[in-house]
């Protein structure tokens, strides 16, 4: 298969996992100490991300791997990175979801100082929650992320749950000139002001998808992440039906997805239990039809002519334990509001920055395109960012996400994960959390989280062309 | 406004009887698959005279940018027509202006989106500068005012 994120995914471990019917474990490294000691280098690289029979693109990567190495770690059990940069230029790790202490967040200028060229930093935190996350940086985000650095962070259930296998898709999507190098022009006030730098290729795993081969009767957990800089998917599993377990690395109700279909918007995750049902020798496409008219199979579910493992179907997958998350307290809650605005609409012009009718593109050489509350923040963040609102630490905030645009944006908040209350006055389904909620054009979602952390937080959009050119503000509890 | 522009053309038709314009002329548009004025446009160019197939694409930004138009000049969709890129809300009466003279030029662009302009909504509030462009590294110039 495809996914490399540990030994688990083996031969041996396919073997291991096919030999008998018992239930497989996730591995995990031995440890020696308390502490949980990694590290990882950001430095320019070669990926081979159109295939192994294409030349190399120059990218650039963590550890020399694109994506990043996998970094596993347990719940609950303190972790300890050290993050050197090779790169020309200053660059942080933000560690996508984990709830973390503020100093560890990986914003420069407002969480930390930026890390620079030939310097490193030590990211230190205990992970309360288990479950599917990513790591990327938060400088220069929208070329570092889109010249490849980007890694999965799994942190495992302090106690282990049980599928066949464990499986890891980390999604990017790149775009390559002719000449298969990732092609220039980040930060083109085209992309900035409508849907962003969606590519030309996706990959799994850091190269163009071969067949997954997978074998009939097995039960895989799969972790679906969305790193691209703008592509939003909306998966399909051709013959199959995949339960929702987690979203965001939040475990949620376990659910079949509406329509069928997997929306992941840039920066979110969603785990889910994929029974394999189908035929043995069978093959089944795997596709992606979120943009109209522009559908694509993104590989394919190639069956090992083996009988299937099991001979009788499993029962409906449990839902994975539920992470210690703050309940939110609604009958006293403090409410926020956060109004997306801007963008390329009928009438050329941004809808609430300021009425841009000129000749050329709103978000030209790196003016705002968009706007939260009528300002606009622009770039990864930076020293002095005045907070959009304040919360008293404890409080429950009762946040209300309006996007007044004609685009998709996936919004992010740091630190926090948001249990999702309703969606265009519709009350959420399956009990959700999620660090990073996608609207559609015009969506209104209330969503509730209790400010526990203290320190100033990002809230941006994960469309990074976006967030660059405004769509970003920053709240402080206190 | 459009019957504006229709009439524009139907007096370059009759005034200037060529029999290059008298047929369909094919037109291929690429467009970000979330944008919507791009088509109000293309039907604006299929009410004069044009057969547009529509493209929709992700990565127009570099679709733009390959086929020589300036950054700071975008339109909001590229179109391959007769040789020619044109791009953005071009008045029609432009586009055949330039197939019928056929400069030394990879194409012309109306940049952004401006009120009024064929394809989008409001009123016309300015003066629209087309400029030329060229692939040789040469700048823009203005092709034409309305």
């Amino acid at each position: 298969m495809n996914s490399a994120s540990n030994r688990f995914l083996s031969r041996r471990g396919f073997l291991a996992a096919t030999a008998g019917f018992a239930m497989s474990l996730p591995m995990r490294p031995g440890r020696a100490s308390a502490v949980d000691e990694r590290s990882i280098k950001a430095a320019p690289s070669q990926a081979r991300v159109a295939g192994s029979d294409r030349p190399p693109a120059s990218a650039w990567a963590y550890n020399d791997t694109v994506p990043g190495p996998v970094l596993r770690v347990r719940q609950g059990q303190p972790v300890r990175i050290a993050v050197e940069n090779g790169l020309a230029e200053d660059t942080t790790v933000h560690w996508h979801g984990i709830r973390l202490p503020n100093a560890m967040d990986g914003v420069p200028g407002l969480t930390q100082p930026p890390i620079a060229p030939e310097a490193s930093f030590t990211y230190e935190f205990t992970p309360p929650d288990a479950g599917t996350f990513w790591y990327h940086p938060h400088a220069d985000s929208l070329v570092q992320l889109g010249r490849g650095l980007a890694g999965m962070l799994i942190v495992e259930e302090a106690e282990p749950v049980a599928f066949d296998r464990d499986l890891i898709w980390l999604l990017q999507d790149w775009r390559l000139a002719a000449d298969g190098e990732i092609a220039g022009g980040f930060g083109s006030a085209m992309d900035a002001a409508m849907s962003g730098r969606v590519g030309n290729l996706v990959t799994i795993n850091g190269t163009v998808p071969a067949d997954q081969a997978v074998r009939a009767g097995e039960r895989v957990r799969l972790r679906l992440a969305n790193a691209a800089l703008a592509r939003i998917m909306a998966l399909r599993f051709e013959g199959h039906r995949p339960i929702v377990l987690a979203i965001d690395g939040q475990p949620c109700e376990p659910h079949e997805p509406e329509d069928g279909r997997l929306v992941l918007g840039p920066a979110m995750r969603i785990d889910v239990a994929l029974d394999m049902r189908g035929e043995p020798g069978g093959r089944y496409r795997v596709t992606d039809d979120f943009y109209d008219g522009l559908a694509y199979t993104l590989t394919t579910l190639a069956y090992d002519n083996a009988p299937p493992l099991r001979t009788r179907s499993l029962d409906a997958p449990p839902a994975l334990p539920r992470n210690p998350l703050p309940e939110p307290n609604l009958d006293n809650a403090i409410r926020q509001e956060i109004v997306l605005q801007g963008g390329m609409v009928g009438g050329g012009k941004l809808a609430g920055v300021g009425g841009m009718m000129g000749m050329a593109m709103p978000g030209m050489k790196g003016a705002a395109a968009w706007a939260i509350n009528g300002t606009s923040m622009i770039g990864d963040g930076h020293a002095g960012m005045m907070p959009q609102f304040m919360l008293r630490r404890g409080v429950t905030c009762r946040l209300t996400l309006r996007n007044e645009t004609a685009w998709w944006h996936p919004m992010h908040v740091h630190g926090f994960s948001l249990l999702l209350l309703s969606r265009n006055g519709v009350p959420a389904p399956h009990r959700q959390w999620q660090d990073t909620v996608l609207l559609a054009p015009k969506d209104t979602v209330e969503c509730a989280f209790v400010a526990d952390n203290p320190g100033d937080w990002m809230l941006h959009c994960h469309v990074a062309d976006h967030q660059m050119a405004g769509l970003m503000t920053v709240f402080r509890v206190t | 406004m459009k019957l504006t522009y229709a009439l524009t053309a139907l007096g370059l038709a009759v005034a200037t009887p060529l029999p290059a314009l008298a047929a369909t002329i094919q037109a291929v548009m690429y467009k970000n698959p979330q944008c919507s004025c791009c088509e109000a446009y293309a039907t604006y160019l299929e009410h004069n005279g044009f057969k547009v197939e529509i493209k929709p694409v992700n990565n127009l930004s570099q679709i733009s940018s390959n086929a020589g138009v300036p950054a700071d000049l975008e339109g909001c969709h590229t179109m391959m027509v007769d040789g020619y890129v044109v791009d953005g809300l071009v008045p029609v009466d432009i586009v055949k202006k330039l197939l019928t003279e056929r400069p030394a030029i990879a194409g012309i662009t109306l940049a952004g989106m401006p009120a009024g302009a064929p394809g989008m909504g409001g009123e016309k509030s300015e003066t629209w500068t087309v400029y030329a462009f060229t692939k040789d590294g040469k700048g823009p110039t203005v092709y034409a005012s309305e």
